[in-house]
């Protein structure tokens, strides 16, 4: 699914990296609060839908190799974790949806989970 | 939809407050921030975590959340039980990532509680 | 644990890479998009049209959309031994099945190819209906399909980037008894702030280095953990990485108040995270399980309050 899509159905306001979105495809989808929940899975060609809103959320997506992120809950990141999604060419983008509207939308439109690492 | 309905739909594992399955669902809720939920989730929700630290049986007893599921084949802790089953609050569980739990609940007809 | 490794030639590059994606690859996206299915009440005489129509050596049985069982060459042989060519399918048909899911990892496919030793396996999606067939062939195929893929990838990145010389090849034109790069990076304690950094600035230079993606990813998840731990935990410690010919060792010492019991640390869900921890998105204890599974050797060693010595090491090809 586009990153475009994506940002569309949820309604999305883009804080970092526009001039990234259109070139970025995804097809999986990590959802957690707990950046360990999403370091302990497996690598996918996914986006990152969290609530967390501090730094550690963009170095979480960084470290993975997870091509862009979502915080939800209408929460707005701290100044250093937009600072750090530029630097990092990360696109991070923010909705007013809630986690458990943000996934039910995506999945019904096709993206998946991500399995653990075994 | 009752959560006896959402048991038999989606394979969960009822670990406590088998008494309470026609508890109704209103809606869903998914998080791992506790003050989040706190804050967002409204009553009757079904709260999605992967916690399972006793906190998250008070949580849910304050917010009167009609349950709890745990994802990925996450075990409760003992005093998380016992809690649970002296409060009344059931905890299910399901094999499935949050995401992939969460998308199947939607498709079913549950809603967020913070839809747009 | 240990240090030594047996000196090998250097193994192809490719080698580690098809070794990486058995862990990132679900049996889903390696199975064939079509399949050929028999009813249970179609003869043997009929499946051996279609096993030699299809070229195939055996096929799943399914009834009303659910696998009923697996019908395989062999079974048309042993049904032409007693004579029972026009008995139905059903009759001959094995009903004792293992599956597979289509979610699953490829490393737990050939897991269970090694441990059934059957050539062929069903494939079921989460409502248990048959959605595919699986047998080696097709794993390999699989996976040299992607490999295509990523090497076209790497090769239209090469042209654009001048192509760095790899570690491999550094370490193969410079001798000396010993090689190796070494990294030290000061953690803080008692603050998430700068947490993260010390291991994406890591990864980065691993990078430069040459090391394949797949690792570079086991090794940066692994580090920011680690970094987590000792700024969540501890008083501060220090992150050492040494890379050498035979891959890359990971090590995080703090200087207190150490692990009480680290059997139970190790435990997947315990925790001592304090609430401002949980609420910074870590803390569900499940760090170091996580750097158990992305290292492939890991050592814990701690005392009270003295501290802890964490060293995880990777290899180039494990």
């Amino acid at each position: 699914m586009k990153l475009r899509e994506i940002i569309s159905l949820l309604h999305a306001e883009v804080l970092a990296g526009e001039d990234l979105i259109n070139g970025i495809d995804v097809d999986r989808c990590y959802s957690a609060d707990l950046m360990s929940d999403v370091l302990g899975r497996s690598h996918a060609n996914g986006i990152l839908i969290t609530g967390i809103t501090n730094p550690q959320a963009i170095r979480t997506a960084d470290i993975a190799d997870i091509q862009a992120v979502c915080v939800v809950r209408g929460k707005q990141p701290e100044a250093e974790a937009v600072a750090l999604a530029k630097q990092k060419d990360l696109p991070l983008f923010i909705t007013k949806m809630g986690m458990f509207e943000a996934c039910g939308i995506l999945y019904t439109n096709g993206l998946r989970g991500v399995a653990e690492r075994q | 939809m009752k959560l006896r309905d959402l048991v038999a739909e989606f394979g969960l594992t009822v670990k406590t407050g088998a008494g309470h399955l026609d508890n109704e669902v209103t809606g869903g809720y998914v998080s791992d921030l506790l003050s989040d939920v706190l804050a967002h989730a409204e009553d009757g929700n079904l709260w999605v975590t992967l916690h399972i630290h006793h906190n998250i049986v008070a949580v849910a007893a304050h917010t009167s959340l009609a349950g709890i599921v745990l994802i990925q084949g996450r075990v409760p802790d003992q005093d998380t039980i016992a809690k649970a089953e002296e409060e009344g609050i059931p905890i299910m569980v399901s094999d499935l990532s949050a995401f992939e739990l969460v998308g199947r609940l939607y498709k079913a007809g549950i809603r967020g509680a913070e839809a747009l | 644990m240990t240090l030594e490794r047996k000196e090998q030639g250097p193994p192809p590059d490719r080698m580690t890479k098809t070794q990486e994606m058995v862990y990132e690859l679900t049996v889903g996206e390696v199975m064939p998009p079509t399949m050929v299915t028999v009813a249970p009440g179609q003869t043997m005489a009929e499946l051996r049209v279609l096993l030699r129509d299809n070229r195939l050596s055996g096929t799943p049985v399914v009834e009303n959309g659910k696998l009923v069982g697996m019908i395989s060459i062999e079974d048309l042989i042993n049904a032409l031994t007693d004579n029972a060519i026009n008995a139905p399918i059903r009759e001959r048909m094995k009903t004792k099945v293992e599956c597979l899911y289509a979610d699953e990892l490829l490393v737990h496919c050939i897991a269970k190819f090694s441990k059934f030793g059957y050539r062929r396996y069903p494939v079921l999606n989460r409502n248990n209906e048959l959605v595919g067939i699986v047998t080696k062939g097709s794993i390999v195929e699989g996976l040299l399909k992607k490999l295509e893929v990523e090497y076209e990838q790497s090769e239209s990145k090469a042209a654009l980037t001048r192509q760095r010389p790899t570690m491999r090849k550094f370490f193969e034109d410079v001798t000396a008894d010993e090689i190796s790069f070494a990294f030290k990076y000061n953690i803080a304690g008692q603050t998430l702030k700068d947490a993260g950094k010390a291991a994406s600035e890591l990864k980065n230079a691993l990078k430069k280095l040459g090391v394949c993606p797949p690792l570079l990813r086991r090794i940066g998840v692994a580090t920011y953990e680690a970094e987590i731990n000792l700024a969540s935990y501890t008083k501060g410690g220090v992150i050492r990485a040494q890379v050498e010919k035979w891959g890359v060792t990971v090590e995080a010492i703090d200087t207190g108040p150490g692990i009480p019991d680290v059997e139970k640390a190790l435990q997947p869900g315990f925790s001592t995270a304090p609430d401002w921890v949980r609420e910074l998105g870590f803390g569900a204890g499940m760090g170091l399980v996580n750097m158990n599974k992305c290292a492939d050797e890991m050592n814990l060693r701690s005392s009270v309050p003295e501290g802890t010595h964490l060293t995880m090491q990777f290899y180039y090809t494990s």
